[in-house]
């Protein structure tokens, strides 16, 4: 009974204080200027949405923009990862190809620190145009997230029986029809947790969207960071941003969790 | 199954998509290494051996930084599994009980680093932080980004926010061993810590060492939370080899001394890689 009660202690505890950095930014995007300045700190105030309007609605502060930068970049990366990576599962696991070497070197990538190429990239970014542009924020995305992607799908595909594919290709079916109307409705709960892992992993980035951008193709990570400089003291509304920037993957995170702390494990234990 | 002309077709956009994006930015890392470059002559490099390599092993800026890196991911990847190993065995019978909870643990782990470090220094402000003014109320009052602590203050942010991993691939450990097992050391009277230390831990140790692993290759490279936290400072106090390789080119545009840190920094993961590699190809998977 007491190990119970200590068991659930020890949890609430837990859950507190490795959560203590969100619940005190929310707690400070909802106060007045009066009640964030007060010392000693209040816990009990009168809630306000002052800070999340000016946050939303100044102009010269361009956040519904960053927010748009970051869904398009890190959304179009991760269905292009997935895009890439599904069919190149199939052929790996279907027909031995790349099995002694691609698949090897893409399930332990992660041992090469992205940051290696930083000035590769900003300088062929410079050549190719690509600078600040969302386009060029989603193929560093697709690359962060290719490895999982691939992983997890090269998974599930070994997992598929042989049985119903051949039955369909006695039927007549070619390689793109069952990859599209077998394959892929088998293997979907399994590419929706890896999207949404890829789709948090790339919405978080926040090297390369310092290095790659300047203005238009900002992602909300980097969008931030101006606001401590520019705002001075203003926490109110530098929190309120803070929410504001970390409530997509969070919600995605708490919906999904089940699936994402699969998709977690598979990837660091199957690589 | 499928012929391997086929298999390697479905390949190649992949592989393609690869060449370009990791190969050309290998070779630009290898050719400017070896070349003298500056920002007016971006596009004409001029090959001048080993220069660049030189200066960097003689910029005691460069070893600093090396050894804050090594430094800091050994510190993170102790406390981070022993911390979720911890956590994990304490918490299993409520988490394995009630699976929706885990959603709470799992959450840090959903906020990007970089704002992780933003919100710590809302935390940390000496005018509306609670930590100073807490620790004020104890009549404290560490200088918690100041030299002295500096290290341990990033090195605790970053702990708290990575624990949930190692927690989660130590439950996962701990659910894959057969319960059965457990039951037999405590028929045999084994107390809880025997049946930890001698039944539980040599289980869990294959999944430990990947969750260690895993942990310190990223801290090895951290930057966001440290850039946005402290810049790298106090001086160079924080600055680990990702913030060094981008203060040598952003603010210092040290493009050749970027670029052949850069280079050396791949050397060594591209040891790791490879060795990792020959343990996937060979099967000997925990």
């Amino acid at each position: 009974m007491i190990g119970r009660l200590l068991r659930w202690l020890l949890f609430v505890l837990a859950v507190l204080l490795l959560n203590l950095p969100v619940i005190v930014t929310i707690l400070t995007a909802l106060k007045s200027d009066a009640d964030i300045n007060a010392s000693p700190p209040v816990w009990l105030f009168t809630p306000t949405l002052l800070h999340f309007r000016t946050v939303l609605g100044d102009p010269t502060l361009h956040f519904p923009r960053y927010l748009a930068n970051s869904t398009a970049l890190a959304g179009g990366g991760t269905l292009l990862a997935l895009l890439l990576a599904v069919p190149a599962a199939y052929g790996m696991v279907r027909s031995g190809a790349g099995a002694r070497i691609l698949l090897p070197l893409m399930a332990n990538l992660r041992a090469v620190p992205l940051v290696v190429f930083a000035i590769p990239f900003y300088l062929m970014y410079q050549v190719l145009g690509l600078l600040d542009t969302r386009t060029g924020l989603a193929l560093i995305a697709c690359i962060i997230n290719l490895p999982l992607s691939l992983l997890i799908a090269v998974n599930a595909i070994s997992d598929l029986p042989l049985e119903i594919e051949e039955a369909a290709r006695v039927d007549g079916a070619g390689t793109r029809m069952i990859l599209v109307r077998i394959v892929l409705p088998l293997i979907r709960p399994m590419l929706l947790s890896a999207g949404i892992l890829g789709f948090i992993t790339a919405w978080n980035e926040f090297l390369f969207g310092l290095i790659l951008s300047t203005r238009n193709a900002v992602p909300v990570t980097v969008a931030v960071t101006f606001f401590t400089t520019s705002f001075g003291v203003r926490w109110g509304d530098t929190a309120a941003a803070m929410v504001l920037s970390m409530a997509p993957p969070m919600v995605l995170g708490l919906v999904a969790a089940r699936g994402i702390g699969g998709a977690l494990t598979a990837g660091a234990i199957k690589g | 199954m499928i012929s391997r002309r086929e298999g390697w077709l479905l390949i190649t956009p992949l592989a393609v998509f690869l060449v370009l994006w990791l190969g050309f930015p290998f070779l630009t890392d290898l050719v400017y290494s070896l070349s003298q470059v500056g920002f007016t002559t971006l596009r004409q490099p001029r090959l001048s051996g080993f220069g660049n390599y030189a200066a960097v092993l003689h910029d005691p800026a460069f070893w600093q930084a090396m050894g804050f890196s090594l430094r800091y991911a050994v510190v993170e990847t102790v406390a981070q599994v022993a911390a979720g190993l911890g956590l994990a065995v304490g918490l299993a019978p409520i988490l394995s009980r009630y699976r929706s909870l885990l959603a709470l643990i799992l959450l840090p782990l959903m906020i990007a680093p970089a704002l992780n470090g933003l919100m710590y220094r809302l935390m940390l402000n000496d005018f509306v932080g609670i930590i100073p003014i807490y620790l004020g109320m104890l009549d404290l009052s560490p200088n918690l980004l100041g030299p002295g602590w500096v290290f341990w203050t990033v090195a605790a942010i970053d702990a708290l926010q990575n624990v949930p991993f190692t927690l989660l691939l130590a439950l996962a450990g701990l659910q894959a061993i057969p319960p059965e097992l457990r039951e037999a050391a405590r028929v045999d009277g084994a107390s809880a810590w025997q049946e930890f230390r001698r039944v539980l831990l040599p289980l869990l140790v294959p999944v430990l060492a990947i969750a260690g692993l895993v942990r310190f290759i990223d801290s090895f490279r951290v930057f966001d939370h440290i850039y946005v936290l402290t810049g790298g400072g106090p001086g160079d106090a924080t600055t680990g080899i990702s913030l060094y390789i981008y203060k040598a080119f952003f603010a210092q545009q040290h493009l050749g001394l970027a670029v052949a840190a850069s280079m050396i920094l791949l050397l060594l993961s591209l040891v790791l890689l490879l060795a990792l590699m020959r343990r996937s190809l060979h099967g000997a998977r925990a």
